[in-house]
């Protein structure tokens, strides 16, 4: 154990630190980025303001200047830079400009669940779906089958998925008026534990999980398919077919082994679930994360742009992390390799 | 396993047991256009509340009605002018908080000692031009005009318009040392508000007001006719618009293209302000910015040749569906009978040599100015001033996504090239666009100004032309005089125009202000944007417009428009407006402005 933990160790400490570094290069873009757009994170407030024409324009101004006192506008970049990393470092992700005075962490947070419940699952569907097709299409590759599967798979996944989201919109929620069309439950009501509320929910759900999941599934069925024929032309395999044994068994190994790399993929698109499927949110008025970002950035929220990034960083980081450690654990050529 | 979703089961079955909340449809007005991102707070010492909190939940002393020009009474119950710069206001006995403490003159000087204090809130801005606010008793408070700085206007809007809050919340946060400015009063059960409307729900999707059924206010205005009020949060016009299509909906505020076919072709129960084109009341007036700072855009010749070269009723018919007709180049919106008296038509009829005055889309014209002032056209077709700088390139925008807008810039900027000016289209982001507007980084824009009120049309002449709003190019002036126009006459125009309580006096400054309007040309007036409102009768009718003018504005997103809420009912149900929605002369408790600004003048005698 000892001679094989201490290389695991090193292995993983060295990703760690890499994780850091790459973390703290990622953070920093996310806060010049949107300050390198030379738009005005208060226009928004302010004129609406001016259009409601308030009596006096001069309040205007007024408010203006105590706004840019408030959110350390004035300031120069490196001093609210600063200020951006040490609140974040205690876990402060500061307060909202546009829906001032909330906290963009509140904001956050409640989305959070909604996109969760919406992506996990679709990508979890999809990937399972996707593979089996895969996996069939190779098993009985060459034949109509798979050059239906193959066909079918290559054009769905060419389909932008928020293109698909709007047919199925105009299709069951405009013209058959079958599904509702739009947020993640019927207008009025408020969110609460009882079954009506989840049916009224999963009615909701139905679209823009379909939209998902049909999108997402033709790319891991050509992605499985490769991969299965591939191992399928190994030395293993085709040793195990002279020996006699049954195509099924063989498929069976076959097929684990070419998993492998799909259980990366979907790892890592787990880990970026939390940023929503940003499109797919917004074509669904579902209040997710992804739609929460769409509203920061078209008003230039530095805070809440800012604060959506560190945690969708941090959770793809994360994911990632998860999946190098798996990886290590299960093939020692990785952890050795590093040894060079 | 088994048991695990036995568990789960169970769980799931005793939570049905609940029963679920939704708002009963036909005691709900669902509004569409007032609200489109998540809530913020409840609370005016914000910079952005919560809409419906300044419309139902916190009620000034007297409400202005743009349509009849004259003002409700609210918790107010009368005025009287002390002398010709003091008013006291007398609150009505019955006014109460909803947790029953007395609405005082305490709670008014308050809110504005602290709206002063903290640089923002209610009446922000109300020190330039009130000297003083006092409590003379608990029931009565007193106002002074600033001497100094005379505004007739402001001085009665900011007397008469002001919004208590309760002191008593307000002092006890100051003295726990909370920010006032970060206070979200947010907890329904804890809402002290004036209006007859506190909150009932807020989530990400949702805010929802519920009526207060013993509002003090009951016994002489009644109480609104919808038990809820509620807000869904759309991500967009389109989305919005089609909930509103179906009757999901009732009272919007929105742009709808080719709104006639919601009726005509849908058969929907929907309505606007008039029946007919042009649909929807005029609210601010639109104008065409043309940079002052820029030479030689300032060139008084190139700005009349472009007033001439805007193709106005093609660009209002296409690009507007017909929903505003032409602006009066003035700058006075003439579609309302009291502002045409500072209309001086004969001039408009002289300079611009049409019947109504307004201006006419004549490229020869333009071409014909342009040459008699020296500017020739280059090889490429691009006029070349008289001291060699090229005209163009330069950009006309609008935010990315105001289509109706959009098209307009097109329209101009291709007449524009047809006369010998380089300009072609930009489209940025809302807050890049706005960024340039308020430093003067632009060349033509389109953009609002002021609209309809009491102190029309000062408040447009002040908000285009007043360089006291503004500063040098590259810092930030929201203000007004975008276009960094300077005139010390026009300053001095102005002034006479508030400080004066002479209708003549006033009217002569207007009048020469139109001059030099016409002159300078410092905005070009294209049209007046519209005051967005239709409403769907599927389950509330009686809406106010043009046939039954009961209140206006009638708009669920402007600021006055709780009185709408009193005079609707539900369909098959037949209540009558409320008396007291009609003027003192008809009986009811409208005082019109030309009443208060008598009663001011009387004084002086």
């Amino acid at each position: 154990m000892g001679r094989t933990s201490r290389p695991l160790l090193r292995y993983l400490l060295r990703k760690i630190l890499f994780l850091i570094v790459t973390y703290v290069i990622a953070t920093t873009i996310v806060f010049i980025l949107p300050r390198a757009i030379p738009g005005n994170p208060l226009a928004q407030i302010l004129s609406r303001l001016s259009q409601l024409s308030i009596s006096n324009p001069e309040a205007i101004s007024a408010v203006n200047r105590t706004l840019m006192k408030e959110f350390g506008l004035g300031k120069p970049w490196y001093v609210q830079y600063i200020d951006f990393v040490s609140k974040a470092l205690r876990g402060d992700l500061g307060t909202s400009i546009t829906f001032y005075p909330r906290k963009v962490i509140d904001l956050i947070v409640p989305v959070i669940p909604w996109t969760l419940v919406l992506l996990l699952p679709a990508t979890i569907t999809a990937w399972i779906l996707g593979n089996t097709l895969g996996a069939i299409a190779a098993y009985r590759r060459n034949t109509w089958v798979d050059k239906g599967i193959l066909t079918s798979s290559l054009i769905v996944s060419q389909i932008p998925y928020y293109w698909l989201g709007m047919i199925l919109i105009f299709f069951f929620g405009v013209k058959l008026e079958i599904l509702p069309a739009q947020g993640a439950y019927s207008q009025g009501t408020i969110p609460s534990w009882d079954l009506n509320f989840f049916i009224d929910a999963l009615k909701h759900y139905i679209l823009p999980f379909s939209s998902i999941v049909i999108s997402a599934m033709g790319g891991w069925a050509i992605g499985t398919r490769l991969l299965v024929i591939y191992e399928l032309g190994s030395d293993y395999a085709l040793f195990s077919e002279y020996l006699g044994m049954s195509d099924k068994k063989v498929f069976r190994y076959v097929f684990r082994n070419s998993l492998l790399p799909q259980v990366t993929g979907l790892a890592l698109s787990l880990g970026s679930a939390l940023g929503g499927a940003l499109i797919t949110e917004i074509v669904f008025n579902y209040p997710g994360t992804g739609y929460l970002l769409f509203r920061a950035l078209t008003s230039l929220d530095y805070p809440l742009i800012q604060g959506i990034f560190v945690i969708l960083i941090a959770s793809i980081y994360i994911a990632n992390f998860l999946v190098d450690f798996m990886y290590a654990l299960i093939d020692p050529r990785i952890r050795l390799g590093q040894e060079d | 396993m088994k048991r695990v979703i036995f568990l789960v089961l169970l769980v799931v079955l005793s939570a049905a047991l609940i029963a679920q909340v939704t708002l009963p449809r036909n005691e709900t007005v669902y509004v569409i256009g007032a609200l489109w991102g998540p809530a913020t707070t409840w609370n005016l010492y914000a910079p952005q509340s919560t809409y419906g909190t300044d419309q139902f939940l916190y009620i000034p002393l007297f409400m202005y009605n743009i349509g009849k020009d004259a003002w409700l009474p609210l918790i107010g119950e009368s005025y009287e002018f002390v002398d010709d710069k003091t008013i006291r206001i007398k609150i009505r006995d019955e006014a109460k908080w909803n947790d029953g403490v007395p609405i005082t003159a305490h709670d008014v000087v308050y809110t504005l000692e602290l709206t002063k204090k903290l640089g923002i809130g209610p009446s922000t801005g109300w020190w330039d031009y009130i000297e003083y606010v006092k409590a003379i008793d608990d029931k009565t408070v007193e106002f002074k005009a600033n001497e100094e700085n005379l505004n007739y206007f402001m001085f009665l809007s900011y007397s008469l318009g002001a919004e208590p809050m309760p002191k008593h919340v307000y002092s006890k946060l100051e003295e726990e040392g909370v920010n006032i400015k970060d206070w979200r009063n947010d907890d329904p059960e804890k809402q002290v508000v004036s209006g007859p409307y506190k909150l009932f729900h807020s989530d990400p999707n949702m805010v929802a007001y519920v009526r207060i059924d013993n509002w003090w206010g009951k016994d002489i205005f009644g109480l609104p006719r919808p038990k809820y009020i509620a807000n869904v949060i759309y991500k967009d016009n389109p989305s919005a618009n089609l909930a509103f299509e179906r009757g999901d909906a009732d009272w919007a505020g929105t742009f709808i293209p080719s709104v006639w076919e919601l009726w005509t072709k849908k058969k929907q129960p929907i309505g606007t302000w008039f029946d007919e084109s042009p649909y929807y009341m005029p609210d601010g007036v639109v104008l065409l910015y043309i940079n002052y700072t820029k030479h030689p855009l300032n060139d008084r010749n190139i700005r009349k040749a472009i007033a001439y070269a805007i193709p106005y009723k093609d660009m209002l018919k296409k690009a507007y569906f017909g929903y505003s007709p032409q602006g009066h180049p003035s700058m006075v919106i003439d579609l309302f009978e009291p502002y045409k008296q500072w209309i001086d038509f004969d001039l408009a009829r002289k300079t611009w040599g049409t019947e109504d005055g307004k201006v006419p889309t004549d490229l020869e014209m333009a071409n014909k100015i342009l040459d008699e002032a020296g500017f020739k056209r280059g090889k490429d077709g691009i006029r070349v001033a008289p001291d060699g700088t090229r005209l163009g390139p330069y950009t006309i925008s609008v935010p990315y996504g105001w289509t109706d807008w959009m098209m307009m810039c097109e329209m101009i900027a291709k007449n524009l090239r047809e006369i010998g000016i380089d300009v072609k289209t930009e489209f940025p982001d809302y807050s890049v666009w706005w960024d340039r507007l308020i430093k003067g980084n632009f060349d033509f824009v389109i953009s609002w100004s002021a609209g309809p009120g009491f102190d029309h049309p000062f408040n447009v002449y002040r908000f285009v032309m007043d360089s006291r709003l503004t500063g040098p190019v590259g810092e930030a002036f929201p203000a007004g005089d975008w276009e960094r126009y300077h005139n010390d006459e026009v300053i001095e125009l102005l002034n006479t125009a508030v400080s004066s309580l002479d209708p003549e006096q006033r009217k002569k400054a207007y009048y020469r202000i139109q001059e030099i309007v016409y002159r300078d040309l410092p905005g070009i007036v294209l049209f007046y944007g519209a005051h967005w409102y239709e409403y769907n009768e599927k389950v509330w009718t009686n809406w106010p417009n043009a046939k039954n003018p009961w209140w206006y504005p009638a708009a669920p997103w402007h600021l006055n428009a709780l009185p709408v809420t009193f005079g609707i009912h539900r369909v098959g149900e037949v209540k009558e407006v409320p008396k007291w929605l009609e003027t003192v002369e008809e009986g009811g408790s409208l005082i019109p402005t030309s009443k208060i600004m008598a009663d001011l003048q009387s004084t002086l005698k």
